[in-house]
């Protein structure tokens, strides 16, 4: 099968370096300390974050910094075929706990002692990429929540196809058996947080593809951040300040 | 100064200073790998002149977050509280309004012995006093330990300003120690606050 055609379009017309369509939107749950929807192209995440507030078991509490919770699940809609998983499936407790190591390597814990934030990640419709879409979704969901970071969380996908490399797959491609990198980063501090691969890569290879999803993460990058200036300029226009 | 007068809204991660231009105040943090003072809230920008008498000429900048979070309780504030739990000893509460605002996060408040009224304190029996369910009006009288504050209802305004009888009609209060049950007629004991007409 044919990935990359000659004249350097995808099967759905993107160019290998353009990503899918972004949309978010701040405030989903009226009911969350903060929440978010996330849109990556027809990828679409929904999370929401309750907290800081006590700790529920008191065994888990940790006096010196806050305890990061995530729970991660897909809606049985959300696939082509419906699904009849259980919620602690081996993929959802890997990306879970993928989700939460990130969260808590950008919130300022240690200004939260005895303390638990909790992160709810659900996937209302998958189209590939979706590890990605539900960092973005929790990033902002902290964002809204008022919770202190050191930075956003932006994630974005890339892979490899056709010797050509890809941005922000989407399930056909994810489903071509190629390499699939997942990378998570703190855009201004340039900093790391997530690296996940699928597959096999050369190393010269792989350090492109890396830069190409490193731009990428940039990119959601600045969309958040119009998204969450955006979101408080009408917040205080409402407030009347 | 221009930053002074110019609403200047940051999300988090954005560099705002060097920390030996400027102090990290509240919503900023200060990274000391790089010497880089960057925001960790979503808000406006604040920059506060230093205070004339500090030897530390630089400003403190602060971001101000846009998230309403509800009032805290302080001490010397009257909160109405619900009894959850009565001991030999202390009355649990959980605190529901500060002031004339209702709070969002929970918070325990513990009503000790000696704190429930002013006279008498070594004959107060809590379960005369109280009785779980109860609506208190209380006073902060600390933050006390590090998971109840200690409130207080040694005046004659604090105490129970509703509580639900054994028939549950709410109660009508009858003395400063009695309330009675509409229904059955039934006193039942209770510290019970003055009216506030």
């Amino acid at each position: 099968m044919e990935y990359v055609s000659p004249e350097g379009l995808r099967l759905d017309g993107r160019r290998p370096m353009e990503m899918r369509q972004i949309r978010a939107e701040i405030g989903a749950v009226s009911k969350a300390d903060g929440s978010a929807i996330f849109e990556m192209g027809n990828t679409k995440v929904i999370a929401a974050v309750y907290g800081p507030r006590e700790v529920q078991n008191r065994s888990q509490q940790i006096s010196s910094h806050a305890l990061v919770r995530c729970e991660y699940c897909m809606a049985n809609f959300s696939t082509g075929d419906r699904m009849r998983k259980s919620k602690g499936d081996r993929r959802s407790t890997e990306i879970s706990l993928v989700i939460r190591q990130t969260m808590e390597a950008c919130i300022l814990t240690h200004l939260l002692p005895r303390s638990q934030i909790d992160i709810y990640v659900q996937v209302l419709q998958a189209d590939g990429g979706t590890r990605s879409a539900c960092i973005n979704a929790a990033t902002l969901a902290l964002a809204d929540a008022g919770i202190p970071m050191r930075d956003l969380v932006t994630s974005c996908s890339a892979g490899y196809l056709n010797s050509t490399p890809l941005l922000d797959l989407n399930y056909v491609e994810d489903s071509a058996g190629g390499p699939d990198v997942t990378l998570g980063i703190l855009p201004k501090l340039d900093k790391v947080t997530l690296l996940q691969m699928d597959s096999k890569l050369p190393i010269d290879i792989l350090e492109n593809v890396m830069q190409l999803a490193i731009e990428g993460c940039k990119a959601i990058a600045n969309y958040i951040r119009e998204i969450l200036l955006a979101n408080t300029k009408q917040l205080e226009y409402r407030r009347g300040v | 100064m221009e930053e002074e007068k110019e609403a200047v809204m940051v999300t988090p991660g954005e560099v705002l200073g060097r920390t030996s231009d400027v102090k990290a105040g509240r919503g900023a943090y200060a990274a000391l790998h790089n010497n880089t003072v960057y925001a960790s809230l979503t808000g406006f920008r604040h920059t506060v002149p230093p205070a004339p008498d500090s030897s530390d000429l630089r400003p403190t900048v602060e971001v101000t977050g846009h998230k309403a979070h509800g009032p805290v309780p302080q001490p010397g504030s009257v909160v109405i509280a619900r009894v959850t739990k009565v001991m030999a000893r202390s009355a649990s509460a959980d605190i529901m309004c500060v002031g004339p605002k209702s709070v969002r996060e929970k918070f325990t408040g513990i009503i000790r012995q000696q704190d429930v009224r002013a006279t008498e304190i070594d004959k107060v029996d809590m379960h005369l006093s109280f009785h779980p369910g109860d609506i208190v009006r209380a006073l902060v009288l600390s933050l006390g330990d590090a998971r109840a504050y200690f409130l207080s209802t040694a005046k004659n305004e604090l105490g129970v300003v509703s509580a639900e009888s054994i028939a549950g009609a709410t109660m009508v209060p009858v003395s400063w120690t009695e309330m009675q049950c509409p229904l059955t007629g039934q006193i039942e004991q209770r510290k019970v606050a003055k009216a506030a007409s």
